[in-house]
């Protein structure tokens, strides 16, 4: 494996584990390296789940200090229907 | 705005005298004595504001951005001026043709004696500004290929931290964060804050799309941005009609989704936009892969790479038994045995032809031997007897040499051929052993011949001195019936001595009597 799957994000760990499958299926790689390949492959799939499992939603407000720089504060979505400003 | 001074004729009357003046005379003024009479009547009896309806012609805005111009009528003409403060918050472009309102005063411009109309403020006729506006931005943007297909970007699969740029407490946000907590929650949001309406939203807007590119890198990486608001009259949405907002989402390096309003709002930014959604709702789902369909494609990939694998393994299996069974890994085993059969045969061979001449030789040696045996007639036939001896020890020795190569020969090729896996080499084995039986049958048959040859030659040459011979010739040889002594002299007969006498044919016995010493010849 040329990066280890815990550094991919999740659409690149997506591709990586398409194109596995599919060369599996082909039928046109040997005995090892298809079980080299299923086990990269599982690897791949235990990393997408643990970034689909982490569901906690993440919400920061990005306001430019006085400087231009970013700064992240916690944001609290608005509840009602009807806000003043839409 | 130049000083308005009320019309005062008394003025008029008593000019101020001046060096170089005209002549003073009745009714003669100068030139700007007649400029500030029409300006005071301007002044006087024309209303400070007018709004003037007719078609702009002339047009032209120097770099100063004063805004030159002429109202037509078909018969008459206007000339009209609108400072660069006014100007500045056209929301469209004036054109030529087009039919306006334009409101403001009546003044004179002095250096030219012209009338004109300081134009304040600037409406299309028929059709709104703002609609102009919209048309003309547009129209503009589009010559410029900033609606271009190609331009738009895709959007990443599954992004994993988006911005938003729209207001903190409005619809939108609320719509989006629904939206997203639903379909994929593993989704991070950066919201950045901005007003959504009036002035100077648009600004705003431009400047959150420019920090959100800028700062992408500082807030972990942004794979693509919301831009918009939920809906609104056409005034509320028009922040993204705006140039500055068309600019800055057109600059943006991360794709941008715009979502304004509702369905049927169209605006300039949706039209920049890498991608447009009807709403708010509509652009979270756009960005947002479905966690659902995620888990199932998981599922899938997973069953499908252990049916691989499995299927794999299987495969392999039953080509490696197959394989095993195969001719192909069976054969050279079957090739070395059918070889081995082979060695054999040529071993047996090989000891049958070297057994024969072993036979043949001894037989010949035992017949000359018994012979000899029988004779002992003199040195010359021990002599010859010792030659044959020697030569067939030495034939037997050159049989067992031979017999001894060959077998050694066979046996390298032998154990070659075991270790041979390849098939190249085992070809080489197999096509040298092919022809190795003829090849020994013919080396033992050029050993045996010459040395069978030099035998009987020998056999020959011993046969021409067998006593036999002599015996034909009327010879014969008498021994001691009891000693078989051979009795070479009469010393040695006694009286009634049992003798056998051997001729050619065969032999009789007798008994000897009456010795006579005198020889045979006397």
């Amino acid at each position: 494996m040329s990066k280890s799957a815990k550094q991919l994000k999740f659409e690149e760990a997506m591709e990586r584990l398409d194109a596995i499958v599919e060369a599996m299926e082909s039928g046109e790689i040997g005995i090892e390296e298809s079980i080299a390949k299923y086990e990269e492959a599982m690897n791949l799939a235990a990393h997408c789940r643990r970034i689909l499992d982490q569901a906690e939603q993440r919400i920061q407000k990005i306001q430019l200090d006085a400087a231009g720089k970013p700064r992240a504060t916690p944001f609290e979505p608005p509840a009602s229907e009807d806000a003043g400003d839409r | 705005m130049p000083e308005r001074r009320p019309f005062d004729p008394s003025r008029i009357r008593r000019p101020a005298p001046e060096p170089g003046a005209p002549p003073a005379g009745p009714n003669i003024l100068s030139v700007r004595q007649v400029n500030e009479l029409i300006r005071g009547a301007l002044a006087r009896y024309v209303p400070a504001t007018l709004h003037v309806l007719g078609e702009i012609g002339d047009l032209s805005r120097p770099a100063s951005g004063h805004l030159y111009f002429s109202l037509k009528d078909p018969d008459s003409e206007l000339r009209c001026v609108m400072w660069r403060s006014s100007a500045a918050r056209l929301k469209f472009e004036p054109e030529v043709g087009l039919e306006v309102i334009a409101s403001g005063g009546i003044e004179l411009y002095t250096p030219r004696g012209t009338v004109q109309l300081i134009v304040r403020r600037l409406e299309p006729r028929g059709v709104g500004a703002l609609e102009i506006a919209f048309r003309q931005l547009k129209e503009r943007l589009e010559r410029e290929g900033l609606f271009a297909a190609s331009r738009k970007r895709p959007l990443p699969r599954i992004p994993e931290r988006i911005a938003v740029v729209t207001s903190p407490s409005g619809a939108a946000i609320r719509d989006i964060l629904q939206t997203v907590r639903r379909r994929y929650p593993a989704l991070e949001i950066l919201l950045f804050p901005v007003r959504v309406q009036g002035e100077g939203a648009a600004e705003e807007i431009a400047a959150a799309v420019g920090a959100l590119n800028k700062h992408a890198e500082a807030l972990g990486g942004i794979d693509v941005a919301i831009v918009g608001r939920g809906g609104g009259s056409l005034e509320d949405l028009w922040p993204f009609n705006e140039e500055v907002v068309a600019r800055a989402i057109a600059a943006s390096r991360i794709p941008i989704v715009s979502a304004v309003g509702h369905e049927v709002d169209v605006t300039i930014s949706d039209l920049v936009a890498d991608l447009r959604a009807p709403t708010p709702t509509a652009a979270a789902e756009l960005v947002s892969p479905s966690l659902a369909d995620l888990l199932d494609w998981l599922g899938t990939q997973t069953t499908r790479a252990a049916r691989s694998v499995t299927h794999a393994v299987q495969l392999a299996r039953a080509e490696l038994e197959a394989t095993l069974a195969a001719a192909a890994l069976a054969r050279p085993l079957a090739r070395i045995n059918e070889r081995r059969q082979l060695v054999d045969e040529l071993q047996q061979r090989l000891h049958d032809s070297l057994t024969a001449a072993f036979r043949r030789g001894s037989e010949r040696l035992a017949a000359a031997g018994l012979t000899l045996l029988r004779f002992r007639t003199g040195a010359r036939f021990s002599e010859a007897r010792r030659v044959v001896e020697q030569r067939l020890h030495r034939f037997l020795q050159a049989l067992n040499a031979m017999a001894l190569s060959g077998e050694h020969r066979l046996a390298t090729s032998l154990a070659g051929l075991e270790r041979a896996q390849p098939a190249g080499q085992l070809k080489r084995y197999d096509e040298y052993l092919r022809h190795t039986p003829e090849r020994l049958a013919a080396a033992v048959r050029l050993a045996v011949v010459p040395r069978r040859r030099l035998l009987d030659a020998r056999l020959q040459a011993l046969s021409a001195c067998d006593p036999r011979r002599v015996l034909q010739r009327g010879y014969s040889i008498t021994r001691d019936a009891r000693s078989r002594q051979v009795i070479r002299s009469v010393q040695q007969i006694r009286d009634k001595l049992r003798i056998i006498t051997e001729l050619a044919d065969g032999e009789f016995h007798a008994t000897a009597d009456d010795p006579k010493q005198p020889g045979l010849f006397d």
